[in-house]
């Protein structure tokens, strides 16, 4: 409430407050300064009846004032008789106000009793004025509060709703931060690890900027930086350039980061108002971020795990070493040329990676086999997929890439295993599988056969595709093997060696 | 510093966005619903219009229709909104030239809002 605010707040007041007609009350607040001489003031407030004060009454309020603030007092002999008037000064916000009330003694018959009216009226009046004025103050205080909880709610559902899609621990923090700064209307936000690296947000320009690690900072700052990791608690600071809010993030393994706010000299302080909204956003990100890399942390484990297992399958037979991982790979780049979302090009390479799960379930004598295999021996072979999918099924996790372990050798034309099916009814990750399965297959020299050269995989491939391989599939690989050839990735060294053609089957 | 009208039938939500308002220098009405607001909006012909969508009575969707009808338009008008209804409406308003904020609003958004319009006549895209 600014001052013109709390002055009419008071008139209307008294004028609630004035009661009989025998009476007035007034107040003169100075809303000028200096403020208003007491004669003046006598004068505004009783508005004609002023001559019902004299130079006395002056007189009484220049005592009042620089005497006993709060009380109230009768003004003796201020009034030529037959009138009684009493006076107070009342502290506002705008100065110092009078409230004075005068009332007719004689048309009441008892004088005691208008005395204490005054008085009472007074009182009153003053009480009112005092508690409205209270009021009305705290109700600010608490709509700016409300309103600091309008902006922290506002930064929780951006952000929840901005992290949404993102898997990465990095992205997730610097969404946080870039928000926090927005809000604080920060300069600069800082985070700094617990190895002392950290990374600076440029927050009017709304870009992540320099790396650095803490000796490029002060010696005082690095020791309170490592102050508030210590005790996980907010901190502000202030130098001759910059005022700076210091929280702790917390991260995996007990460790906390520090993320430094950064104001201008010129801009504002931190006011307590925004060291509890940033306490609780760290808190909550915090927990956010915690989780994140608990699932990122797990997802790491549960795929470095798959892939031992499945390099010790591919053990089994030396030829077949390394071939899931390929697969995998392979399946990748033709899934992300497809256009598939992150999470399930996951899913793809996943699938690719356990497709031959099922040869664990092969006699070692028919899958290293040197020669041509009898019908019946086919006929086993022809089991993994399914072998493959009943060891997966189990593992709840692992529920979407059972398609591609168990369709990986079905063909177009539904001459393939296990359930012939056809066409399009073969699911799309089955049908790249089955593609780059054979590709790598074709490429690698195995027990039964030395490894063909890219140039002949490629027309094996064009030649079956349609019918034993989706011709889709085929079109987006052989485009995608041309690049493989420039790149000429590790993985892949053996088919680009010259000695491809002539290699020697060891036993 | 404009004359903004608030209409919102929750009366402490109007209670704070009008302090809030005040403190900033605008000159503020205070509408309890969309009758009240129409009422208001044709005798003082505010500038600018921050109402809510659910009001008992004539609601935020009927009151902008009634503005538009006016030959007197406000420079921008603000609708606060549900965060839940916020994508369905907010893409329709926003077609019709209206400022669209999700509730609990930012009062930082807001803020720069009212300020834009104060600048410009013109209501943005959003």
């Amino acid at each position: 409430m600014n001052k013109g605010q709390e002055f009419n707040l008071v008139q209307t007041l008294i004028g609630q407050c004035s009661g009989a007609s025998d009476s007035r009350l007034g107040v003169v607040g100075p809303t000028v300064e200096p403020p208003m001489p007491p004669a003046a003031c006598l004068r505004t407030c009783l508005k004609g009846d002023s001559a019902r004060i004299g130079v006395d009454g002056c007189t009484w309020l220049r005592g009042m004032a620089s005497g006993s603030f709060n009380a109230t007092a009768l003004m003796e002999g201020a009034c030529p008789r037959g009138f009684e008037a009493a006076a107070r000064v009342v502290r506002l916000k705008g100065g110092t106000g009078y409230l004075l009330s005068v009332s007719d003694a004689s048309r009441t018959p008892d004088p005691a009793e208008s005395a204490d009216s005054a008085l009472e009226r007074i009182d009153r009046a003053s009480r009112a004025i005092e508690t409205t004025a209270r009021l009305l103050d705290e109700n600010e205080g608490l709509a700016d509060e409300v309103l600091r909880s309008y902006e922290q709610l506002n930064l929780i559902f951006d952000f929840t709703q901005q992290i949404a899609s993102l898997i990465n621990t990095k992205e997730i923090v610097h969404a946080l931060l870039s928000r926090l700064g927005e809000t604080l209307s920060a300069n600069t936000v800082l985070v700094v690890n617990s190895a002392g690296l950290y990374r600076a947000y440029d927050v009017p320009n709304r870009i992540w900027v320099s790396d650095g690690d803490l000796s490029l900072l002060s010696t005082d700052l690095i020791d309170e930086i490592e102050a508030v990791r210590k005790s996980r608690q907010i901190s502000v600071v202030s130098s001759p350039a910059a005022r700076i809010a210091l929280g702790p993030l917390s991260r995996l393994d007990n460790k906390t980061d520090v993320v430094l706010a950064i104001r201008l000299q010129h801009q504002d302080e931190f006011t307590s108002g925004d060291t509890l909204m940033i306490e609780s956003i760290l808190s909550f990100g915090g927990q956010i971020i915690v989780n994140s890399e608990i699932h990122g942390r797990l997802r790491r484990m549960s795929i470095e795990s798959t892939r031992a297992l499945v390099a010790a399958i591919d053990k089994k037979d030396h030829y077949t070493s390394g071939h899931s991982e390929r697969v995998g790979y392979l399946a990748r780049l033709v899934g992300r040329r497809l256009g598939l979302a992150q999470n399930e090009l996951q899913i793809l390479e996943m699938s690719g990676l356990l497709h031959d799960v099922g040869k664990i379930g092969i006699p070692e004598n028919i899958l290293c086999k040197p020669g041509k295999l009898t019908s019946e021996e086919y006929d086993i072979i022809k089991k993994h997929p399914r072998m493959g999918y009943e060891i997966l099924k189990p593992i709840a996790s692992f529920g979407e890439i059972l398609d591609g372990v168990q369709y990986h050798h079905e063909n177009p034309d539904g001459s393939g295993y296990p359930d012939g099916l056809a066409g399009p009814d073969i699911p799309l990750f089955a049908r790249i599988i089955h593609v780059v399965d054979v590709f790598d297959a074709l490429t690698t020299t195995r027990s039964y056969r030395v490894a063909f050269s890219i140039d002949q995989a490629r027309e094996i491939l064009l030649k079956e595709s349609g019918e034993k391989l989706d011709e889709e599939v085929v079109r987006i690989f052989l485009t995608l093997l041309l690049e493989l050839c420039e790149e000429r990735p590790e993985a892949f060294a053996h088919i680009f060696s010259e000695t491809s053609e002539a290699a020697h089957v060891e036993t | 510093m404009s004359q903004i009208l608030v209409a919102e039938d929750d009366q402490h939500i109007l209670r704070v966005i009008s302090l809030w308002l005040s403190r900033q220098g605008h000159d503020v009405l205070e509408a309890p619903n969309g009758l009240a607001a129409w009422k208001l909006a044709q005798e003082h012909r505010p500038a600018i219009i921050i109402t809510d969508i659910n009001m008992p009575g004539m609601d935020g969707l009927e009151l902008l229709d009634k503005i538009h009808e006016h030959e007197h338009k406000p420079r921008g008008i603000v609708v606060l909104t549900n965060r839940w209804d916020h994508r369905e409406i907010g893409q329709k308003l926003a077609e019709r030239g209206v400022w669209v904020v999700p509730k609990p609003f930012s009062p930082k958004k807001l803020s720069s809002m009212i300020e834009e319009l104060d600048k410009h006549t013109t209501a943005p895209t959003t």
